[in-house]
C-alpha cells in the first residue's frame, strides 16, 4: 500500500557519438534523437523506508531528471503528513512553506479553544494569500502548507482545486505554479499544530530533497560527459585520451562525488533530530548549490557545442542544476546560516559532529 | 575484489565506531593539557613543520602513535578509523606531529605489511614508541612524479647491497635514524619491473644529507646522497623486485588522510578568532559558510576511503580523488582567507599572529597539490578508473 509509482520518460545515455552533418541532412534524424526515451516507472520507496533509502531514490530520480515530484513527495511531504498525524494521500504530493500567508479561524468564536494536535472543528481555517513556485503544484493530489497562525505553526493540506492556479516554470520548464488563495476555508480534519521543530525540519528535508537531486544531476552530467569524450574523436584519438580534458573531466568527476558525500552525510543527522542535522544540511546544500556551476560548466565545455542544444539531453541535467541551486535556498542563504552558528572554538567541534 | 564495483562518484559511507566518540575527548583533553605547556600552538601544515620529538613521545605514551600497529608489535591495535580521529584532532588543532608522521603514516605499515618478522619485532616497537624516526626517499632530481623512472642503483655484495644514487625531497633525513629508499635492483624493460625497497641507516658510512631550504627559509628538506652505502641483506624491504607494488599499494593511505585537507585549516580557526570580535558582514559569513561546507564535505570522503581501508579494501582512484579535491582546498582556503579579512601576511609578525599564520600558509602553498604526487598526474587516475567502471 501507498507505494504510487510515477510515470518518468528521461532520455537514455547517448552512447555514440553525434554527427551533426546528419542532423541537418535528415530532420528525422532530430526527432529520433530528441525522442530516445527511456521511458520507465520509478517507483517511490515505502512509507517505511529509512532516510538513507529516500535519498537514494531521490539521488536516483535527479539522475533521470525525473519530470514529477518524486523528491517532494518522497522526502518532504509524505515525511511532513506522517510527523504531524495526518494521513498520506496516494499519489504525487508537493509542499509550499509558507511564512507570509495569512492564516485565521474561519470560526472566530472559537479561537481560543483548542490544543496542540486537535483536529476538532475549532481549528477549521481561513487562508489567504499567494503560495509562490510550488513545484509541480498541477499535477500534485494534495499540497502541504507550513504556515504561521495566530497560535503558533500549522500543518494544513490543500488540493489544488482549492486554489487558483496561476503555471509557471523554472529553467528546464518543471512546473513552479502559484497558488493564489482567496479566504480558502481548510476543515479542521485537514490542520495540525505543530511544534517549531517541525516547521525547521520542513526547510531542512526541502533543502536536502533539493540537494540530492542536485547529486543525481551532477551524476548525470558525469555519466553523459564520460560517455561523450570516449566516443567523440579529435585529430584522430577520443577528446578523453586529451590531458586538457583530463584535467577538466577529473574536476567534474571530484565536483560530483563531493556533492554526492555530503548529501549521504546527512541521513543519519536527520534521522538523529533536527538539531543534528542543521550543520550536516546546511553543509550539504551550501555544498550541492556551490558546486552546481563548476559542474554544468564542466560538463557542457566538455561536451562542445551539442551540449547546448536541444539535440542533446545534457541541458535536462544542467538546467535542473542551475534552477535547484536557488530553490529551497541558495548557496549564500544557507552558507550564511551555517556561518552564523560558528566561532573559533566551536568550528571543530561542528565539523566532527558528523559522523 | 568487492571494492571494484565502487564507483569513483559513491564512496563508502563512513561511520565512526562507538570508541571513537571517546577517543576524540581523550585527545582533546590532551591537546588542553599540551596547549597550557606551550606545545600546540595551532600552525597550519603542522605535520611537515611542527618538529617536536618530545611532544611525539608524549603522544606515544598514549598509545597515539602506530596506533594501528597490532600490539604484538608494541602498537594499539587500533584501526585505520580510530588512528584517523586522532590524526584529524593533532591536525586540527596544529600540533607538531612531524617528528613521527612519516614512520606513523608510511614506514609503520609497510614495514607490517612487507618486513620481515626480524624487521617487525625490531623497528615497530620503536616506532610505535615514538624514538625510531623515518624517512622516504623516493623522489630523484628528475624523476618528480613519475617514481619508475628512479636510477639510484642497489648493487649486490657479499653480504648484501650497496647503494648509489642521490634522492630528492627527503623530509626530515637530516634528523631522522633510518629511511626506506627505493632503488633499481635491475635494469628492466618495463621502468616498473626491477626496483626493490631498503631500510637505510642514516647513520651509516657512504650517506650524505644536503639541505634543500625551502622559499620560507626553512630546512625540512634534503637531497640525500647515498655514496656507496653498504645495506646488509637483511634490510632488503619485502621482496626484489617488488618495489614498485609496495610502493603504489600504500599510496592510498598517503594521499586520502585528513592531511590533504586540514593543512591549513589552523589558519580558518585564526580567521574566526579575529572575526568573533566584530560582527561579520553577509559577505563575510557566505564566503565563511562556503568554506566550512567545502571542509565538511571533503571530510565525507576523505572518511570514506578511510572506511574501505578499514575494511581492508584499496581505492587508488577515490584517494587521488581526495588528494586533488582536499589538497586544492588548502590552497583556496589561504586566499578566501585573505580576502574574507584583508591582511598583509607578515612572517616577521608576533609568532601565532593572524599576519604570522597566513604568511606562513602562504609561503607553504605551493607545495600543497604537490606532495604526494601532482595533482594533475592524479587527475589521470581519476578519469581513468571513472572510464574504467
Amino acid at each position: 500500500m501507498n507505494t504510487h509509482t510515477i510515470d518518468t520518460s528521461t532520455p537514455a545515455i547517448p552512447a555514440d557519438d553525434y554527427d551533426t552533418t546528419a542532423f541537418f541532412a535528415d530532420p528525422g534524424a532530430i526527432a529520433t534523437v530528441t525522442n530516445t526515451t527511456d521511458s520507465q516507472t520509478v517507483p517511490l520507496p515505502t512509507p517505511d523506508a529509512s532516510t538513507a533509502e529516500l535519498l537514494a531514490a531521490v539521488h536516483e530520480a535527479g539522475r533521470r531528471t525525473v519530470p514529477a515530484p518524486f523528491a517532494e513527495t518522497a522526502l518532504v511531504a509524505r515525511p511532513l503528513l506522517r510527523r504531524a498525524g495526518l494521513s498520506v494521500p496516494e499519489g504525487p504530493l508537493t509542499y509550499a512553506i509558507a511564512p507570509q500567508l495569512t492564516v485565521r479561524h474561519a470560526h472566530p468564536a472559537a479561537s481560543a479553544v483548542g490544543s496542540a494536535g486537535s483536529a476538532g472543528e475549532d481549528d477549521t481555517l481561513l487562508v489567504a494569500g499567494t503560495l509562490r513556485r510550488v513545484p509541480w503544484a498541477r499535477t500534485a493530489t494534495a499540497v502541504v502548507v507550513l504556515a504561521n497562525a495566530p497560535f503558533g505553526p500549522v500543518l494544513f493540506t490543500l488540493t489544488p482545486d482549492q486554489a487558483v492556479l496561476a503555471p509557471g516554470a523554472n529553467l528546464a520548464e518543471e512546473a513552479r505554479d502559484d497558488l493564489h488563495l482567496a479566504s480558502v476555508e481548510i476543515p479542521a480534519a485537514q490542520v495540525r499544530r505543530i511544534p517549531r521543530e517541525l516547521l525547521e525540519e520542513a526547510e531542512l528535508r526541502a533543502a536536502l530533497a533539493r540537494a540530492a537531486l542536485i547529486a543525481g544531476a551532477g551524476q548525470r552530467c558525469v555519466e553523459l560527459t564520460v560517455a561523450h569524450t570516449t566516443a567523440r574523436t579529435q585529430f584522430g584519438r577520443p577528446l578523453s585520451r586529451f590531458q586538457a580534458v583530463k584535467q577538466e573531466e577529473a574536476k567534474l568527476i571530484e565536483e560530483a562525488a563531493l556533492v554526492r558525500a555530503a548529501v549521504q552525510a546527512a541521513a543519519a543527522p536527520l534521522d538523529a533530530g533536527t538539531a543534528a542535522a542543521r550543520f550536516a544540511i546546511a553543509g550539504a546544500k551550501t555544498q550541492a548549490s556551490a558546486s552546481a556551476a563548476e559542474i554544468a560548466r564542466i560538463a557542457h565545455q566538455l561536451h562542445g557545442a551539442i551540449g547546448i542544444t536541444k539535440l542533446h539531453p545534457l541541458h535536462l541535467a544542467t538546467t535542473r542544476l542551475w534552477s535547484w541551486r536557488d530553490e529551497d535556498g541558495d548557496e549564500t542563504t544557507w552558507a550564511a546560516g551555517l556561518a552564523r552558528t560558528l566561532t573559533a572554538d566551536t568550528l571543530w567541534a561542528a565539523l566532527t559532529s558528523t559522523p | 575484489m568487492p571494492t571494484a564495483t565502487i564507483s569513483p562518484l559513491g564512496f563508502p559511507e563512513a561511520v565512526l565506531p562507538e570508541s571513537a566518540r571517546q577517543l576524540r575527548l581523550d585527545v582533546r583533553d590532551f591537546l588542553d593539557e599540551e596547549r597550557a605547556r606551550g606545545t600546540v600552538l595551532g600552525r597550519p601544515d603542522s605535520w611537515l613543520a611542527g618538529w617536536d620529538p618530545a611532544f611525539t613521545r608524549r603522544l606515544a605514551e598514549r598509545g597515539w602513535v602506530g596506533m594501528a600497529l597490532p600490539t604484538e608489535y608494541g602498537g594499539a591495535g587500533r584501526g585505520f578509523l580510530e588512528r584517523y580521529v586522532v590524526i584529524e584532532e593533532l591536525l586540527a588543532a596544529g600540533a607538531p606531529v612531524s617528528a613521527h608522521w612519516v614512520s606513523d603514516r608510511q614506514a609503520g605499515p609497510s614495514i607490517l605489511q612487507h618486513g620481515t618478522e626480524e624487521q617487525r619485532r625490531f623497528f615497530l616497537p620503536r616506532i610505535a614508541a615514538g624514538k625510531c624516526f623515518f624517512s622516504i626517499g623516493m623522489s630523484e632530481k628528475s624523476s618528480g612524479s613519475d617514481l619508475a623512472s628512479v636510477r639510484t642503483c642497489a648493487e649486490r655484495t657479499a653480504d648484501g647491497w650497496r647503494l648509489t644514487g642521490t634522492k630528492m625531497w627527503t623530509g626530515g633525513a637530516h634528523a631522522n635514524d633510518y629511511a626506506i629508499v627505493l632503488a633499481r635492483t635491475e635494469e628492466a624493460e618495463d621502468k616498473h619491473a626491477g626496483l626493490s625497497q631498503f631500510i637505510v641507516d642514516l647513520r651509516a658510512p657512504g650517506v650524505r644529507i644536503e639541505p634543500i631550504h625551502l622559499m620560507s627559509g626553512e630546512h625540512r628538506f634534503n637531497a640525500f646522497h647515498l655514496e656507496g652505502v653498504h645495506v646488509p641483506e637483511a634490510m632488503l624491504l619485502g621482496q626484489q623486485g617488488d618495489g614498485w607494488k609496495q610502493v603504489t599499494g600504500e599510496l592510498a593511505f598517503e594521499r586520502s588522510g585528513p592531511e590533504r585537507y586540514l593543512s591549513t585549516f589552523p589558519l580558518l580557526v585564526s580567521l574566526l578568532r579575529e572575526l568573533d570580535q566584530r560582527a561579520m558582514t553577509a559577505e563575510q559569513l557566505t564566503q565563511v559558510g562556503i568554506l566550512t561546507a567545502r571542509l565538511h564535505s571533503i571530510r565525507q570522503l576523505s572518511l570514506g576511503v578511510a572506511a574501505a581501508l578499514d575494511a581492508g579494501a584499496s581505492l587508488d582512484t577515490q584517494a587521488a580523488l581526495v588528494k586533488d579535491l582536499g589538497t586544492r582546498l588548502e590552497g583556496a582556503l589561504v586566499d578566501s582567507v585573505r580576502s574574507i579579512l584583508p591582511t598583509p601576511a607578515d612572517p616577521h609578525a608576533t609568532p601565532g599572529s593572524h599576519a604570522e599564520l597566513l604568511a606562513f600558509a602562504l609561503l607553504h602553498s605551493p607545495g600543497y597539490t604537490l606532495r604526494g604526487g601532482t595533482n594533475e598526474i592524479l587527475r589521470g587516475i581519476i578519469t581513468r578508473g571513472l572510464e574504467q567502471h
